[in-house]
């Protein structure tokens, strides 16, 4: 079984994924993907880490300014380095991973990219503005409720726009994943609970 | 994982050789397309047939940019969507990429003939120049649709795993304009519009051949039912993606506006001739540094990402070196043979003797170009697209517009031709001062450790 987890900043997605995981005793990647995927191609991981979840950067080549007519788009080569290519690296890593067994991956649009297994569980996890705003402040110091909502509100727009990109769904919304929650209805560990009970009837079959 | 190992461990003067070399080529093979049209031109219609052509370069650009921009978003789509395996979805793209070219290419033409000539003299044209002018470019226009297509479905080829098709239809397009131009011009006597029905039908033929590539069923993309209707999230994708370099080409048209209006204003029409003749020189070499450019990209970019900072370091200091010897020996041409450079394109004194001129003012800092290009490009293969993106703005665009804007109302027409040495220079400093901060960077982060001990 494979659990992919998208989530809001804030919502407690990650904790949830990695309580879950623990629970069921599977294994858990988050931004260890990233080391795993540097690991494997020989690229440093700083770069993945740099183009993490954002798809920012889609920039087709220096060609530009020429003044000159159908000129246009001769581009043979490519660096290997934008991020569409790490992307491609880092979603090999993903599907190999699931090979290998039971696991919950959070983020990375896993659940578009292992969209032909038939063995996953799409969730969104979601919360409430005001608990998203205080987890933040409880995980950073010196930040204030600004401060907080502008965080929550451009990493909202970031996560979306790469979603949406790769996956040619609508981050967030009920009909891209199996099963949506907003995590302040029952608290992290409620959600667990609820959670794992799911996934227990799931693989009873 | 399908990166060639030998970028890591080969040599790097091997390596920049392998793959610049095909890049080089067809660079070349597009820049040629460029010369020969102007050449026959010059040569079979007159010296203010130069200039109506400069004139409608900028126009003709546009209406290119128009293309290009739903192509090169679109085939960033397509890479993306065949890396996943989603094949479904690509296939979408190649449907999405002919319609909306289609559908932008009627709009762009519709519009543009109707406004043809006011538009024309805002681009720098004369009543003089007017009349080639809009011969050219109404035809031009009439295979716009053709050009969007082409240029479009040329990005997608290229995506789709045919790099070298792709090459190999822009090579197809020089050769058949090339044989058509004397034949139109000369041949037919058609004057002007020959030319333009030369290109048209150039892209013409291979657009059908690639139409034919599309038709294979065997092939991973095909014309397919199903795949030509539009999807709002392709389409907005594919115009996201294109709309920067769309942006870029548009400022260039801005430029060769202002450098044409300029040139009209202090120098009556055979000076945009002039321009036209000097530009064409100047772009084969810059797509010459280009192809070097290409050449470096995938090997500066694995060893970087491999963090073997030495090998990135001698693969930039190599282009660099090569880049310059192809910059230096364009500005050694120009400024010692400017006159036969000149006559190649026309046998009009007047024209001949503007041309010489802009040649020996406008090549003067051409040497450093070469540098300042690669360390653009540099930027750009490590995935500091900010950087490359700015760096390549500030010789044609920044720092350019100034100089343009000051220059010829002190200096008049030698001016304008300043203004581009001018911008060179300060361009060339910029990118110094850059590439050095960078590898500043590098040694305070200590992944330069392993070059100092190779050193």
């Amino acid at each position: 079984m494979i659990i992919n987890i998208g989530r809001q900043l804030g919502s407690g997605g990650r904790e949830i994924g990695e309580k879950l995981a623990a629970e069921l005793n599977y294994a858990y990647y988050d931004k260890e993907l990233l080391q795993i995927a540097a690991k494997e191609s020989g690229i440093a991981p700083e770069l993945f880490t740099k183009a993490d979840e954002n798809s920012q950067g889609k920039f087709p080549g220096a060609y530009w300014g020429m003044h000159i007519p159908y000129t246009n788009g001769l581009m043979p080569f490519s660096s290997g380095l934008d991020n569409d290519s790490l992307f491609r690296i880092q979603s090999d890593t993903i599907r190999n991973l699931a090979e290998q067994g039971n696991c919950v991956f959070v983020g990375r649009c896993a659940d578009y990219i292992l969209r032909e297994r038939t063995d996953c569980l799409n969730i969104f996890i979601s919360a409430d503005p005001n608990m998203r705003i205080k987890r933040l402040m409880e995980y950073e110091e010196n930040l204030n409720v600004r401060k907080a909502t502008e965080i929550m509100e451009d990493k909202d727009k970031e996560r979306a726009e790469y979603y949406n990109f790769y996956s040619g769904k609508n981050w967030g919304r009920a009909d891209s994943y199996h099963l949506c929650i907003n995590s302040s209805l029952l608290g992290i560990d409620g959600t667990v609970r609820l959670l794992k009970t799911i996934v227990g009837k799931l693989v009873e079959g | 994982m399908n990166i060639p190992t030998e970028l890591g461990t080969e040599k790097v003067g091997v390596l920049l050789r392998r793959y610049a070399v095909p890049a080089i080529i067809a660079m070349t093979a597009s820049s040629l397309y460029n010369i020969v049209d102007s050449i026959f031109i010059g040569q079979g219609v007159g010296a203010l047939a130069i200039s109506a052509l400069a004139v409608c370069f900028p126009f003709q650009n546009l209406a290119a940019a128009f293309g290009s921009m739903v192509g090169v978003g679109a085939s960033t789509l397509i890479s993306v969507k065949l890396g996943q395996k989603d094949y479904k979805t690509a296939q979408m793209v190649l449907g999405n990429v002919v319609l909306l070219n289609v559908l932008i290419g009627l709009i762009f033409t519709f519009l543009s003939l109707a406004f043809l000539e006011p538009i024309l003299f805002v681009f720098g044209a004369s009543e003089q120049t007017i009349g080639y002018a809009s011969q050219y470019m109404g035809i031009i226009l009439c295979g716009n649709i053709v050009t969007h297509l082409y240029l479009g479905l040329n990005s997608v080829l290229r995506s789709a795993g045919h790099p070298r098709k792709s090459m190999y239809t822009t090579i197809l397009t020089v050769v058949l304009n090339s044989i058509l131009d004397p034949l139109f011009i000369f041949g037919f006597g058609w004057g002007i519009q020959g030319a333009a029905w030369a290109t048209v039908l150039a892209q013409i033929v291979s657009l059908l051949w690639q139409i034919k590539l599309f038709s294979d069923k065997k092939e991973l993309l095909h014309f397919q039912k199903g795949i030509f209707t539009l999807k709002k999230r392709i389409v907005s994708a594919a115009l996201a993606i294109g709309l920067s370099p769309f942006l870029m080409n548009v400022a260039s048209c801005f430029i060769v506006i202002l450098i044409n209006n300029s040139l009209k204003k202090h120098g009556g029409d055979l000076a945009i001739g002039a321009y036209g003749i000097v530009n064409r020189i100047m772009f084969m070499f810059v797509m010459f540094v280009m192809g070097i450019n290409q050449g470096m990209q995938p090997i500066a970019g694995y060893n970087y990402g491999a963090r073997q900072i030495s090998r990135l370091l001698e693969v930039l200091k190599k282009a660099c070196f090569y880049a310059t010897l192809v910059t230096t020996s364009g500005f050694l041409l120009a400024e010692l043979a400017p006159g036969l450079v000149a006559r190649i394109f026309t046998h009009d004194e007047e024209l001949i003797e503007l041309a010489k001129y802009g040649l020996r003012i406008s090549f003067l800092a051409f040497p450093i170009v070469g540098y300042q290009m690669v360390i653009s490009n540099f930027f750009q293969s490590i995935g500091l697209a900010k950087s490359a993106i700015f760096l390549s703005l500030t010789r044609q665009v920044l720092f350019l517009i100034p100089f343009l804007i000051i220059f010829p109302n002190l200096f008049g027409i030698t001016g304008v031709w300043a203004s581009m040495p001018s911008a060179d220079i300060i361009a060339a400093i910029t990118s110094a001062i850059m590439i050095m901060r960078q590898i500043k960077k590098w040694k305070k982060a200590g992944i330069m450790s392993e070059t100092l001990t190779a050193a």
